[in-house]
Protein backbone atom coordinates (compact mmCIF):
# COMPACT_ATOMS: atom_id res chain seq x y z
CA UNK A 1 0.00 0.00 0.00
CA UNK A 2 1.31 3.73 -0.95
CA UNK A 3 1.44 6.61 1.10
CA UNK A 4 -1.29 8.00 -0.63
CA UNK A 5 -3.71 5.38 -0.46
CA UNK A 6 -3.38 5.12 3.48
CA UNK A 7 -4.05 8.59 3.28
CA UNK A 8 -7.51 8.07 1.58
CA UNK A 9 -8.84 5.54 4.60
CA UNK A 10 -10.50 7.02 7.00
CA UNK A 11 -7.88 7.66 10.05
CA UNK A 12 -7.42 5.82 12.83
CA UNK A 13 -9.70 7.92 15.81
CA UNK A 14 -7.95 6.82 18.93
CA UNK A 15 -9.92 8.95 21.01
CA UNK A 16 -13.52 7.44 19.97
CA UNK A 17 -11.98 3.60 20.57
CA UNK A 18 -10.62 4.73 23.69
CA UNK A 19 -13.82 5.52 24.74
CA UNK A 20 -15.47 3.00 23.63
CA UNK A 21 -12.91 1.01 25.65
CA UNK A 22 -13.66 2.76 28.78
CA UNK A 23 -17.20 2.33 28.53
CA UNK A 24 -16.96 -1.67 28.12
CA UNK A 25 -14.49 -1.70 30.96
CA UNK A 26 -16.64 0.72 33.17
CA UNK A 27 -19.90 -1.42 32.63
CA UNK A 28 -18.27 -4.92 33.07
CA UNK A 29 -16.72 -3.63 36.55
CA UNK A 30 -18.77 -0.84 37.87
CA UNK A 31 -15.41 1.40 38.10
CA UNK A 32 -14.98 4.50 35.98
CA UNK A 33 -11.16 3.36 34.52
CA UNK A 34 -9.05 6.31 33.38
CA UNK A 35 -7.15 5.96 29.99
CA UNK A 36 -3.81 5.17 31.67
CA UNK A 37 -4.66 3.74 34.86
CA UNK A 38 -3.30 0.39 35.46
CA UNK A 39 -5.94 -2.11 35.35
CA UNK A 40 -4.65 -5.06 36.78
CA UNK A 41 -2.39 -3.24 39.22
CA UNK A 42 -5.31 -1.64 40.81
CA UNK A 43 -7.82 -4.49 40.87
CA UNK A 44 -10.33 -3.74 38.31
CA UNK A 45 -8.83 -6.87 35.95
CA UNK A 46 -7.36 -10.27 36.53
CA UNK A 47 -6.86 -12.80 33.91
CA UNK A 48 -10.60 -13.62 33.39
CA UNK A 49 -11.58 -10.13 32.26
CA UNK A 50 -8.26 -10.09 30.11
CA UNK A 51 -9.64 -12.85 27.65
CA UNK A 52 -12.60 -11.19 27.87
CA UNK A 53 -10.71 -7.98 26.86
CA UNK A 54 -9.35 -9.83 23.82
CA UNK A 55 -12.77 -11.01 22.95
CA UNK A 56 -14.48 -7.44 23.25
CA UNK A 57 -11.24 -6.14 20.90
CA UNK A 58 -11.60 -8.43 18.28
CA UNK A 59 -15.51 -8.31 18.10
CA UNK A 60 -15.82 -4.61 17.94
CA UNK A 61 -12.39 -3.94 16.00
CA UNK A 62 -12.82 -6.95 13.42
CA UNK A 63 -9.11 -7.79 14.31
CA UNK A 64 -7.53 -10.98 15.49
CA UNK A 65 -5.39 -11.06 18.77
CA UNK A 66 -3.17 -14.01 18.65
CA UNK A 67 0.52 -15.00 18.91
CA UNK A 68 3.01 -12.41 20.30
CA UNK A 69 -0.34 -9.92 21.05
CA UNK A 70 -1.72 -11.75 23.73
CA UNK A 71 0.83 -10.30 26.50
CA UNK A 72 -0.68 -8.70 29.07
CA UNK A 73 1.27 -5.50 28.76
CA UNK A 74 -1.59 -5.24 25.21
CA UNK A 75 -4.19 -4.81 28.51
CA UNK A 76 -2.47 -3.44 31.04
CA UNK A 77 -4.45 0.03 30.19
CA UNK A 78 -7.23 1.31 27.81
CA UNK A 79 -4.72 3.07 26.12
CA UNK A 80 -2.30 0.49 25.56
CA UNK A 81 -5.68 -1.89 24.09
CA UNK A 82 -6.21 0.88 21.52
CA UNK A 83 -3.14 1.29 20.97
CA UNK A 84 -3.05 -2.49 19.95
CA UNK A 85 -5.95 -2.12 18.08
CA UNK A 86 -4.71 0.63 15.71
CA UNK A 87 -1.42 -1.60 15.11
CA UNK A 88 -3.78 -4.44 14.53
CA UNK A 89 -5.83 -3.05 12.08
CA UNK A 90 -2.99 -1.08 10.45
CA UNK A 91 -1.34 -4.27 9.85
CA UNK A 92 -4.34 -5.86 8.36
CA UNK A 93 -4.26 -3.40 6.27
CA UNK A 94 -0.85 -4.28 5.05
CA UNK A 95 -1.71 -7.47 5.42
CA UNK A 96 0.95 -8.56 7.50
CA UNK A 97 -0.50 -11.28 9.54
CA UNK A 98 1.65 -12.36 12.84
CA UNK B 1 -20.37 -30.57 4.92
CA UNK B 2 -18.98 -32.61 7.53
CA UNK B 3 -20.08 -32.19 10.68
CA UNK B 4 -18.37 -35.27 12.03
CA UNK B 5 -21.42 -37.15 12.59
CA UNK B 6 -23.02 -37.83 9.40
CA UNK B 7 -23.36 -41.19 7.83
CA UNK B 8 -19.28 -41.29 6.68
CA UNK B 9 -18.54 -41.40 10.01
CA UNK B 10 -21.47 -43.80 11.75
CA UNK B 11 -19.25 -47.07 11.36
CA UNK B 12 -16.49 -45.53 13.49
CA UNK B 13 -19.05 -44.41 16.34
CA UNK B 14 -20.87 -47.62 16.38
CA UNK B 15 -17.22 -49.22 16.99
CA UNK B 16 -16.59 -47.19 19.48
CA UNK B 17 -20.22 -47.42 21.27
CA UNK B 18 -19.35 -51.11 21.09
CA UNK B 19 -15.80 -51.09 22.54
CA UNK B 20 -16.20 -48.50 25.18
CA UNK B 21 -16.76 -50.83 28.18
CA UNK B 22 -14.15 -53.12 26.93
CA UNK B 23 -11.55 -50.04 26.44
CA UNK B 24 -12.90 -48.86 30.14
CA UNK B 25 -11.59 -52.29 31.48
CA UNK B 26 -8.70 -52.48 29.46
CA UNK B 27 -7.49 -48.71 30.36
CA UNK B 28 -6.58 -48.04 27.13
CA UNK B 29 -8.35 -47.22 23.34
CA UNK B 30 -6.35 -48.93 20.91
CA UNK B 31 -4.32 -46.91 19.45
CA UNK B 32 -4.89 -47.57 15.51
CA UNK B 33 -9.23 -46.09 16.69
CA UNK B 34 -7.53 -43.35 17.87
CA UNK B 35 -5.08 -42.10 14.86
CA UNK B 36 -8.18 -42.71 12.59
CA UNK B 37 -10.32 -40.66 14.34
CA UNK B 38 -7.77 -37.96 14.11
CA UNK B 39 -7.58 -38.20 10.72
CA UNK B 40 -10.72 -37.71 9.83
CA UNK B 41 -10.45 -34.16 11.86
CA UNK B 42 -12.94 -35.67 14.31
CA UNK B 43 -10.56 -35.05 17.74
CA UNK B 44 -9.94 -31.37 17.02
CA UNK B 45 -13.22 -30.46 15.14
CA UNK B 46 -12.65 -26.79 15.54
CA UNK B 47 -9.69 -26.42 13.34
CA UNK B 48 -10.01 -24.24 10.43
CA UNK B 49 -10.50 -25.62 6.69
CA UNK B 50 -7.56 -23.61 5.31
CA UNK B 51 -5.91 -26.00 7.65
CA UNK B 52 -7.72 -29.24 6.50
CA UNK B 53 -10.32 -29.09 9.50
CA UNK B 54 -13.91 -29.76 9.59
CA UNK B 55 -14.18 -25.91 10.93
CA UNK B 56 -16.78 -26.34 12.82
CA UNK B 57 -18.18 -23.49 15.41
CA UNK B 58 -18.93 -24.27 18.93
CA UNK B 59 -22.01 -25.06 18.82
CA UNK B 60 -21.41 -28.29 16.43
CA UNK B 61 -18.39 -28.69 18.04
CA UNK B 62 -20.50 -29.55 21.00
CA UNK B 63 -22.91 -31.97 19.62
CA UNK B 64 -20.22 -34.02 18.24
CA UNK B 65 -17.93 -33.69 21.99
CA UNK B 66 -21.57 -35.09 23.25
CA UNK B 67 -22.27 -38.02 21.26
CA UNK B 68 -18.78 -38.77 21.82
CA UNK B 69 -19.36 -38.38 25.50
CA UNK B 70 -22.35 -40.15 25.43
CA UNK B 71 -20.66 -43.57 23.93
CA UNK B 72 -17.11 -43.13 25.35
CA UNK B 73 -15.66 -40.34 28.19
CA UNK B 74 -12.54 -41.85 27.63
CA UNK B 75 -12.22 -40.87 23.67
CA UNK B 76 -14.13 -37.68 24.80
CA UNK B 77 -11.19 -36.44 26.91
CA UNK B 78 -8.51 -37.07 24.80
CA UNK B 79 -10.65 -35.19 22.38
CA UNK B 80 -10.41 -32.72 24.78
CA UNK B 81 -7.12 -33.09 24.90
CA UNK B 82 -6.63 -33.11 20.97
CA UNK B 83 -8.76 -29.93 21.09
CA UNK B 84 -7.19 -28.28 23.28
CA UNK B 85 -3.99 -28.54 22.09
CA UNK B 86 -5.22 -27.14 18.49
CA UNK B 87 -6.71 -24.54 20.02
CA UNK B 88 -3.48 -22.89 21.66
CA UNK B 89 -1.89 -23.44 18.71
CA UNK B 90 -4.14 -20.98 16.58
CA UNK B 91 -4.47 -18.70 19.36
CA UNK B 92 -0.84 -18.24 21.22
CA UNK B 93 1.14 -19.84 17.64
CA UNK B 94 2.33 -17.00 14.34
CA UNK B 95 0.73 -17.87 11.57
CA UNK B 96 4.01 -20.43 10.68
CA UNK B 97 3.70 -22.41 14.20
CA UNK B 98 -0.61 -22.62 13.02
CA UNK B 99 0.87 -23.91 9.04
CA UNK B 100 3.43 -26.26 10.76
CA UNK B 101 0.92 -27.90 14.07
CA UNK B 102 -2.36 -27.87 13.22
CA UNK B 103 -2.00 -29.75 10.03
CA UNK B 104 -0.33 -32.52 11.68
CA UNK B 105 -3.36 -32.27 14.31
CA UNK B 106 -5.81 -33.47 11.92
CA UNK B 107 -3.60 -35.56 10.18
CA UNK B 108 -3.33 -38.37 12.64
CA UNK B 109 -1.45 -37.09 15.28
CA UNK B 110 -2.09 -36.98 18.77
CA UNK B 111 -1.51 -34.40 21.46
CA UNK B 112 -1.66 -33.38 25.02
CA UNK B 113 -1.31 -30.40 27.02
CA UNK B 114 0.71 -30.50 30.32
CA UNK B 115 -0.86 -27.84 32.99
CA UNK B 116 -0.27 -29.41 36.12
CA UNK B 117 2.26 -30.66 38.39
CA UNK B 118 2.83 -32.61 41.55
CA UNK B 119 2.86 -29.57 43.95
CA UNK B 120 0.52 -27.07 41.28
CA UNK B 121 -2.75 -28.38 40.82
CA UNK B 122 -5.28 -26.01 41.28
CA UNK B 123 -2.62 -23.20 42.33
CA UNK B 124 -0.53 -23.13 38.68
CA UNK B 125 1.07 -20.14 39.53
CA UNK B 126 3.22 -22.63 41.99
CA UNK B 127 4.49 -24.47 38.80
CA UNK B 128 8.39 -25.21 38.22
CA UNK B 129 8.36 -26.50 35.22
CA UNK B 130 11.22 -24.20 33.44
CA UNK B 131 12.17 -23.24 29.58
CA UNK B 132 15.64 -21.89 28.76
CA UNK B 133 16.94 -20.23 25.35
CA UNK B 134 20.07 -21.23 24.19
CA UNK B 135 20.44 -19.61 20.92
CA UNK B 136 17.71 -20.95 18.99
CA UNK B 137 16.74 -24.01 21.22
CA UNK B 138 14.60 -23.66 24.14
CA UNK B 139 15.32 -26.40 26.92
CA UNK B 140 12.73 -27.77 28.68
CA UNK B 141 12.58 -29.21 32.79
CA UNK B 142 10.15 -29.89 34.78
CA UNK B 143 7.57 -32.83 35.92
CA UNK B 144 3.74 -32.63 35.01
CA UNK B 145 1.41 -35.10 36.17
CA UNK B 146 -2.53 -36.47 35.45
CA UNK B 147 -1.52 -34.84 32.08
CA UNK B 148 -5.08 -36.37 29.84
CA UNK B 149 -4.16 -38.24 26.81
CA UNK B 150 -0.15 -38.07 26.98
CA UNK B 151 0.15 -41.59 26.98
CA UNK B 152 -1.34 -41.50 23.33
CA UNK B 153 0.27 -38.39 22.30
CA UNK B 154 3.13 -37.90 19.68
CA UNK B 155 3.43 -34.42 20.88
CA UNK B 156 2.97 -32.42 24.23
CA UNK B 157 2.13 -28.74 24.59
CA UNK B 158 4.25 -27.90 27.48
CA UNK B 159 3.20 -24.72 29.80
CA UNK B 160 6.36 -23.67 31.92
CA UNK B 161 7.78 -20.44 33.13
CA UNK B 162 10.54 -18.74 31.18
CA UNK B 163 11.82 -16.32 33.55
CA UNK B 164 8.87 -13.70 34.98
CA UNK B 165 6.82 -14.86 32.48
CA UNK B 166 5.28 -18.16 31.36
CA UNK B 167 5.04 -19.16 27.48
CA UNK B 168 3.88 -22.55 26.12
CA UNK B 169 6.41 -24.89 23.80
CA UNK B 170 5.73 -27.79 21.47
CA UNK B 171 7.48 -30.86 23.00
CA UNK B 172 7.87 -34.16 19.96
CA UNK B 173 6.96 -37.26 22.89
CA UNK B 174 10.18 -38.81 21.24
CA UNK B 175 12.62 -36.02 22.29
CA UNK B 176 15.54 -37.27 24.46
CA UNK B 177 14.95 -36.54 27.81
CA UNK B 178 11.26 -37.09 27.81
CA UNK B 179 9.34 -39.83 29.90
CA UNK B 180 6.03 -40.59 30.07
CA UNK B 181 4.22 -43.13 32.90
CA UNK B 182 0.82 -44.14 32.72
CA UNK B 183 -1.11 -43.27 35.97
CA UNK B 184 -1.93 -46.75 37.23
CA UNK B 185 -5.51 -47.09 37.52
CA UNK B 186 -7.49 -44.03 37.27
CA UNK B 187 -11.22 -44.24 39.10
CA UNK B 188 -12.70 -42.09 36.07
CA UNK B 189 -11.87 -42.12 31.94
CA UNK B 190 -9.73 -44.85 32.54
CA UNK B 191 -8.87 -45.07 29.17
CA UNK B 192 -8.01 -41.63 28.11
CA UNK B 193 -4.22 -41.70 28.82
CA UNK B 194 -3.60 -40.05 31.73
CA UNK B 195 0.20 -39.95 32.45
CA UNK B 196 3.15 -38.52 34.11
CA UNK B 197 5.33 -36.31 31.66
CA UNK B 198 8.75 -36.09 33.11
CA UNK B 199 11.34 -33.18 31.28
CA UNK B 200 14.98 -33.67 31.62
CA UNK B 201 16.76 -31.13 29.32
CA UNK B 202 14.40 -31.67 26.54
CA UNK B 203 16.25 -29.31 23.97
CA UNK B 204 14.11 -28.64 21.27
CA UNK B 205 13.81 -25.64 18.74
CA UNK B 206 13.18 -22.14 20.01
CA UNK B 207 10.24 -22.02 17.32
CA UNK B 208 8.35 -24.55 19.07
CA UNK B 209 7.63 -21.84 21.67
CA UNK B 210 3.78 -20.87 20.80
CA UNK B 211 3.80 -17.22 19.77
CA UNK B 212 6.59 -15.82 21.87
CA UNK B 213 7.55 -15.40 26.19
CA UNK B 214 5.86 -12.15 27.20
CA UNK B 215 2.79 -14.09 28.24
CA UNK B 216 1.60 -13.99 32.07
CA UNK B 217 0.95 -17.55 33.65
CA UNK B 218 -2.77 -16.75 34.57
CA UNK B 219 -3.77 -15.05 31.10
CA UNK B 220 -2.04 -18.06 29.17
CA UNK B 221 -3.71 -20.32 31.43
CA UNK B 222 -7.19 -18.86 31.05
CA UNK B 223 -6.69 -18.85 27.16
CA UNK B 224 -5.58 -22.27 26.78
CA UNK B 225 -8.40 -24.14 29.13
CA UNK B 226 -11.20 -22.27 27.99
CA UNK B 227 -11.12 -24.86 25.06
CA UNK B 228 -10.96 -27.51 27.33
CA UNK B 229 -13.37 -26.23 29.46
CA UNK B 230 -16.24 -26.01 26.89
CA UNK B 231 -14.85 -29.36 26.00
CA UNK B 232 -15.62 -31.16 29.16
CA UNK B 233 -19.21 -29.25 29.72
CA UNK B 234 -19.98 -30.52 26.24
CA UNK B 235 -18.91 -34.14 27.16
CA UNK B 236 -20.83 -34.39 30.41
CA UNK B 237 -23.86 -33.81 28.48
CA UNK B 238 -22.95 -36.64 26.76
CA UNK B 239 -22.36 -38.27 30.17
CA UNK B 240 -25.83 -37.55 31.04
CA UNK B 241 -27.38 -38.67 27.53
CA UNK B 242 -25.87 -42.10 27.38
CA UNK B 243 -27.27 -42.27 31.22
CA UNK B 244 -31.05 -41.85 29.66
CA UNK B 245 -30.45 -43.74 26.77
CA UNK B 246 -29.69 -46.59 29.25
CA UNK B 247 -32.03 -45.72 32.41
CA UNK B 248 -35.26 -45.28 29.99
CA UNK B 249 -34.81 -48.29 28.27
CA UNK B 250 -34.00 -50.65 31.68
CA UNK B 251 -36.98 -49.20 33.25
CA UNK B 252 -39.32 -49.79 30.77
CA UNK B 253 -38.62 -53.23 30.18
CA UNK B 254 -37.36 -54.68 33.79
CA UNK B 255 -40.10 -55.79 35.94
CA UNK B 256 -40.35 -55.97 39.96
CA UNK B 257 -43.77 -56.36 41.98
CA UNK B 258 -45.61 -57.12 38.76
CA UNK B 259 -44.64 -54.12 36.77
CA UNK B 260 -42.49 -52.14 34.73
CA UNK B 261 -39.95 -50.15 37.02
CA UNK B 262 -41.00 -46.95 35.36
CA UNK B 263 -44.09 -47.37 37.01
CA UNK B 264 -42.82 -47.34 40.50
CA UNK B 265 -42.99 -43.91 41.75
CA UNK B 266 -40.01 -43.61 43.43
CA UNK B 267 -37.79 -45.16 40.32
CA UNK B 268 -39.66 -42.44 38.25
CA UNK B 269 -38.81 -39.62 40.08
CA UNK B 270 -34.77 -40.47 39.55
CA UNK B 271 -35.98 -40.41 35.73
CA UNK B 272 -37.18 -37.16 36.03
CA UNK B 273 -34.21 -36.20 37.96
CA UNK B 274 -31.74 -37.54 35.04
CA UNK B 275 -33.78 -36.09 32.65
CA UNK B 276 -33.49 -32.62 34.33
CA UNK B 277 -29.75 -32.68 34.98
CA UNK B 278 -29.32 -33.46 30.86
CA UNK B 279 -31.71 -30.50 30.15
CA UNK B 280 -29.99 -27.91 32.29
CA UNK B 281 -26.79 -29.05 31.33
CA UNK B 282 -27.77 -28.75 27.67
CA UNK B 283 -28.81 -25.40 27.95
CA UNK B 284 -25.99 -24.02 29.89
CA UNK B 285 -23.87 -25.79 27.07
CA UNK B 286 -25.66 -24.30 24.36
CA UNK B 287 -25.81 -20.69 26.00
CA UNK B 288 -21.87 -20.68 26.23
CA UNK B 289 -21.35 -21.97 22.67
CA UNK B 290 -23.64 -19.64 21.19
CA UNK B 291 -21.37 -16.89 22.58
CA UNK B 292 -18.44 -18.26 21.27
CA UNK B 293 -20.25 -18.84 18.04
CA UNK B 294 -21.19 -14.55 18.14
CA UNK B 295 -18.23 -13.50 18.82
CA UNK B 296 -19.20 -12.52 22.59
CA UNK B 297 -16.86 -11.19 25.40
CA UNK B 298 -19.75 -12.75 27.62
CA UNK B 299 -18.38 -16.34 26.34
CA UNK B 300 -15.33 -15.67 29.09
CA UNK B 301 -17.82 -16.05 32.19
CA UNK B 302 -20.60 -18.50 30.14
CA UNK B 303 -17.76 -21.13 29.72
CA UNK B 304 -16.99 -21.52 33.47
CA UNK B 305 -20.97 -21.72 34.01
CA UNK B 306 -21.40 -24.23 31.69
CA UNK B 307 -17.97 -26.37 33.07
CA UNK B 308 -19.50 -26.30 36.32
CA UNK B 309 -22.95 -26.76 35.99
CA UNK B 310 -22.38 -29.59 33.31
CA UNK B 311 -20.24 -31.37 35.45
CA UNK B 312 -22.63 -30.81 38.56
CA UNK B 313 -25.10 -32.23 37.00
CA UNK B 314 -23.48 -35.17 35.47
CA UNK B 315 -22.61 -36.16 38.69
CA UNK B 316 -25.96 -35.70 40.19
CA UNK B 317 -27.63 -37.37 37.12
CA UNK B 318 -24.97 -40.70 36.69
CA UNK B 319 -25.68 -41.03 40.63
CA UNK B 320 -29.45 -41.14 40.31
CA UNK B 321 -29.16 -43.11 36.61
CA UNK B 322 -27.20 -45.87 38.46
CA UNK B 323 -30.09 -45.78 41.26
CA UNK B 324 -31.88 -46.95 38.44
CA UNK B 325 -30.16 -49.54 37.15
CA UNK B 326 -28.50 -50.70 40.30
CA UNK B 327 -27.19 -53.87 39.65
CA UNK B 328 -27.64 -54.09 36.26
CA UNK B 329 -25.28 -51.09 35.86
CA UNK B 330 -23.06 -51.73 39.07
CA UNK B 331 -20.30 -53.81 36.70
CA UNK B 332 -17.04 -51.71 35.70
CA UNK B 333 -17.48 -50.94 31.84
CA UNK B 334 -21.03 -50.53 31.93
CA UNK B 335 -21.81 -47.54 30.02
CA UNK B 336 -23.86 -46.23 33.52
CA UNK B 337 -20.86 -47.44 36.02
CA UNK B 338 -18.60 -45.93 33.61
CA UNK B 339 -20.53 -42.54 33.99
CA UNK B 340 -20.49 -42.15 37.75
CA UNK B 341 -16.84 -43.04 38.06
CA UNK B 342 -16.36 -40.61 34.84
CA UNK B 343 -18.38 -37.89 35.73
CA UNK B 344 -17.03 -37.53 39.44
CA UNK B 345 -13.64 -36.77 37.21
CA UNK B 346 -15.04 -33.54 35.32
CA UNK B 347 -15.63 -31.73 38.82
CA UNK B 348 -11.62 -31.89 39.21
CA UNK B 349 -10.60 -31.54 35.92
CA UNK B 350 -10.13 -28.63 33.81
CA UNK B 351 -10.90 -26.15 36.93
CA UNK B 352 -12.12 -28.40 40.04
CA UNK B 353 -15.77 -27.02 40.62
CA UNK B 354 -13.95 -24.80 43.44
CA UNK B 355 -12.15 -22.53 41.20
CA UNK B 356 -14.93 -22.45 38.85
CA UNK B 357 -17.31 -21.51 41.66
CA UNK B 358 -14.54 -18.96 42.30
CA UNK B 359 -14.01 -17.53 39.41
CA UNK B 360 -18.22 -17.41 38.83
CA UNK B 361 -18.23 -15.07 42.00
CA UNK B 362 -15.76 -12.87 41.64
CA UNK B 363 -17.81 -11.82 37.99
CA UNK B 364 -20.97 -11.55 39.88
CA UNK B 365 -19.10 -9.23 42.48
CA UNK B 366 -17.66 -6.96 39.68
CA UNK B 367 -20.73 -6.73 37.73
CA UNK B 368 -23.08 -7.18 39.83
CA UNK B 369 -26.92 -8.12 38.19
CA UNK B 370 -25.77 -6.60 34.91
CA UNK B 371 -25.98 -9.01 33.13
CA UNK B 372 -29.19 -9.73 33.88
CA UNK B 373 -30.07 -6.24 33.05
CA UNK B 374 -27.93 -6.96 29.65
CA UNK B 375 -30.29 -10.08 29.10
CA UNK B 376 -33.49 -8.30 29.60
CA UNK B 377 -32.56 -5.48 27.21
CA UNK B 378 -32.24 -7.88 23.87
Amino acid sequence: MTPEQQTEKAPFDTDAVVDEITRFVAKQTRTSPEADQDLFATGVANSMFAMQLVVFLEQAYSVTVAGPDLQLSNFRTVKSMAALVGRLQADAAADSDV
Amino acid sequence: MSDGLSAEHQDIWRFVGDNAGAWDIAGEIPRTVLTELGASGVLCAEVQKQYGGLGLGSQESGALTAHAGSLCSSLRSVMTSQGMAAWTVQRLGTRDQRAMFLPQLIGGRLAAVAFSEPDAGSDLGAMTTELRFVDDTVIVDGSKTWITAAAYADMIVVIGKAGDNAAAVVVPADAEGVRIEKIPHPTGCRAAGHARVRLDGVRVPAANVLGGTGLSLPFLVTTALAYGRMSVAWGCVGILRGCLDAVTEHARTRQQFGKPLAEHQLVSRRIAELYAAEQIATAVCRHASERWDSGSPDQVIATVLAKHVSATQAVQGSASALQVMASAGASDGHVVARANRDAKLMEIIEGSSEICQLELARHALATGNSSVRQEEAQ
